[in-house]
């Protein structure tokens, strides 16, 4: 017992006493997780955020079509010089937009439908070449198709409010069940590659774990003394990349959704979360320890990892894309029960029993794979060849 | 004189794979490193083992500190079987060698209590022994520097200092001197006659006939994993220098052998 708290210490020594490695692991990742969303919802909200503004001259505009216009981004003019001073003014790029009602349109629309109707034609010049007349053009249509929909209403769909039963909440969970196991996954594991390898196939090639290995401390304290260290590192740097996620959200929302509601979180789903992540890094962290323990060298232990860091990848996705409504028993298969419980809990949808299995089978795996490097460890062809 | 080591036929063989045949120039699959190995060594005695590059001496001693398993054979250190109680063996034994390193970003004082922790030395027993052996190699005044901070001697020291720390009975070390400068050879090579002077027993293995010579009392010299000769030093160079006494010998089995 005394050698497992004693290689504990010493792996948490070693990285609490590092700065480079403190910055690196803990503090960097949870701020440019930060700093990149906030940056990413900034101009997200600036393009699809519509503070810009269109000109429109407008010769002949029918008095019914005002409303229409009330609240949309158009400054519009009256047209009252030639039609060509308006085309070359578009040409120029100080107008955006130049529409040309026909005199008596709004005569013509009223007799829509009576023999031998012809439709009046609205011509609109704009110029394809800039972003912000083409822009113009669309929006300005946009509208008189509103307006063509309601002069000749067949029937209507959804008419008024009140049909989306959706909260602001409910749909924040949803977008955060989407997105947050994903990165979350990513996240935890970059931080148990960030430790793991050096720890494991780093000491071994160093020759200080074969240092370790003339001691009496039983190969399985070695084992587990290393896995429980690495494990609350990579959790530590995996809390601090979730708390830099939950704060940039709503700077990543604020363009798409005027913000994101986070009130609906609890502290028992951010416990269960923490409960996820803690049997989620274990398993890993066995896993990748595993891994290294094969390999000669960091270099070589990175390359070995590099195949499972895919797997973990894919599921994430996988997870975000097939993860709802299915069977609890899939909290069985590692790494896709931490991304389907963690949508499960940020969709506020989550099952005591997929919880449970999810938790439990990661700590047996991991337990499982401690047994397995105790066996690397004790093992002179994986330790000690040439 | 009592025995506190009896190797017993000790034999090892290593598999080759492709690249090691190539690099060998050989066809076999297997490599015998040490072929029935045995030999015994008293209480406070030095005991050389004296052999070639490849003649198993690294391979013999690592049996013995229990990182690899023999074949057959057994060895036994203080009555313990490296084969049965490896763990009993380890906490015997204090092993050094140079792929043994220690963690570049340690100070020698955490370095020097860690290890303490894990052969489970007392904190009072531990803080004297480190006064003692700190003030010893002069390390004491780089107690808490960081040892990719130290010279390469001192750190040589430092290792030194750590193979001890469980104040082991019987010590292992694997070519003592290689490598070193000669003022750090002569450090160890002082440190050693002081263990043994402590009433303590030292193996270690070595391809320089002057250090056998210098301080050793006896010699088992091994050539392709098998022992050759077996004697007490002053014995075996009655009639000329222990160099050519080897090199007769290595005429005869090698010789014998073509
Ligand atoms: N892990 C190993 N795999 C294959 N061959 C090995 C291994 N370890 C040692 N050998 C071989 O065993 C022989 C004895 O090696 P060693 O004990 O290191 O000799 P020495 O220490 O006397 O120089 C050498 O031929 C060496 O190449
Ligand atoms: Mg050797």
């Amino acid at each position: 017992m005394s050698g497992i708290i004693a290689i504990i210490k010493k792996e948490l020594a070693r990285f609490f006493f590092d700065r480079r490695m403190l910055v690196t692991t803990l503090i960097m990742p949870g701020l440019l997780i930060y700093v990149v969303y906030t940056l990413m919802g900034t101009l997200i909200s600036d393009i699809a955020g519509g503070d810009a503004r269109y000109s429109a001259a407008v010769k002949n505009m029918p008095e019914v079509l005002t409303a229409y216009f009330s609240g949309s981004p158009f400054d519009i003019s009256d047209a009252s010089e030639s039609d060509d001073a308006y085309k070359t003014r578009i040409v120029e790029g100080s107008l955006d937009i130049f529409v040309l009602f026909p005199e008596d349109f709004e005569d013509a629309v009223a007799s829509a439908g009576e023999p031998g109707y012809e439709a009046p034609n609205v011509e609109i010049y704009y110029s394809s070449s800039s972003d912000d007349s083409a822009a113009a053009f669309a929006a300005f249509s946009a509208v008189l198709d509103l307006y063509e929909k309601a002069i000749s209403n067949v029937f209507n769909v959804n008419h008024g409010d009140g049909y989306d039963l959706g909260t602001p909440q409910s749909s924040a969970a949803y977008i955060l069940s989407a997105i947050v196991p994903m990165i979350m996954l990513v996240l935890l594991f970059s931080g148990c590659m960030a430790v793991a390898p050096e720890s494991i196939a780093g000491e071994k090639e160093r020759g200080t774990l074969a240092t370790m290995l003339v001691t009496p401390v039983k190969r399985s304290h070695i084992a587990i003394g290393k896995i429980v260290s690495l494990s609350c590192i990579a959790l530590l740097s995996g809390i601090c990349s979730f708390i830099g996620l939950i704060l940039s959200l709503p700077n990543l929302m604020k363009g798409v959704f005027n913000g994101i509601d986070l009130s609906m979180f609890g502290l028992g789903h951010y416990m269960m979360m923490l409960g996820v992540m803690l049997s989620t890094v274990l398993l890993l962290i066995a896993a990748i320890s595993c891994v290294s323990a094969m390999a000669k060298s960091v270099k070589e232990a990175t390359t070995y990892v590099g195949p499972l860091s895919v797997v973990v990848v894919v599921v994430g996705l996988l997870s975000s894309l097939l993860g709802r409504g299915v069977s609890q028993w899939l909290c069985l298969i590692p790494v896709y029960n931490s991304a389907i419980t963690m949508t499960g809990i940020m969709s506020l949808s989550v099952t005591p029993l997929g919880f449970i299995l999810t938790i439990v089978s990661n700590v047996v795996y991991a337990g499982l794979l401690v047994f397995l490097l105790t066996r690397m460890f004790k093992s002179e062809k994986i330790m000690f060849d040439k | 004189m009592q025995e506190i080591l009896k190797v017993c036929d000790l034999k090892k063989q290593f598999r080759l794979s492709y690249r090691q045949q190539k690099l060998q120039r050989t066809n076999d699959r297997m490599l015998t490193a040490v072929d029935g190995l045995s030999f015994t060594a008293n209480r406070g005695e030095i005991f050389g083992l004296l052999g070639p590059n490849g003649a198993g001496k690294t391979t013999t001693l690592r049996m013995l500190a229990t990182l690899i398993a023999p074949d057959s054979g057994d060895a036994y250190i203080d009555g313990c079987s490296v084969v049965k109680q490896p763990d009993k063996v380890r906490s015997k034994i204090g092993f050094l060698t140079g792929e043994l390193r220690l963690e570049d970003f340690f100070t020698p004082n955490y370095l020097f209590d860690f290890f303490s922790e894990l052969y489970g030395v007392p904190s009072d027993v531990r803080d004297g022994r480190k006064n003692a052996l700190f003030s010893r190699f002069g390390i004491d005044k780089f107690a808490e520097v960081k040892l990719a901070n130290l010279s390469t001697g001192m750190k040589q020291k430092v290792s030194l200092v750590i193979s001890v720390v469980n104040d082991p009975e019987f010590i292992i070390f694997d070519e003592p001197t290689n490598g070193l400068d000669v003022l750090t050879a002569k450090t160890v090579t002082d440190f050693l006659l002081e263990l043994k002077a402590q009433g303590k027993t030292i193996i270690l293995s070595t391809h320089i006939f002057s250090l056998v010579e210098k301080i050793c009392d006896r010699v088992g010299i091994i050539i392709n994993g098998r022992l050759v000769a077996l004697d007490t030093v002053a014995e075996i160079t009655k009639e000329k220098g222990l160099e050519d006494v080897f090199f007769d010998i290595y005429a005869r089995v090698a010789g014998g052998e073509a």
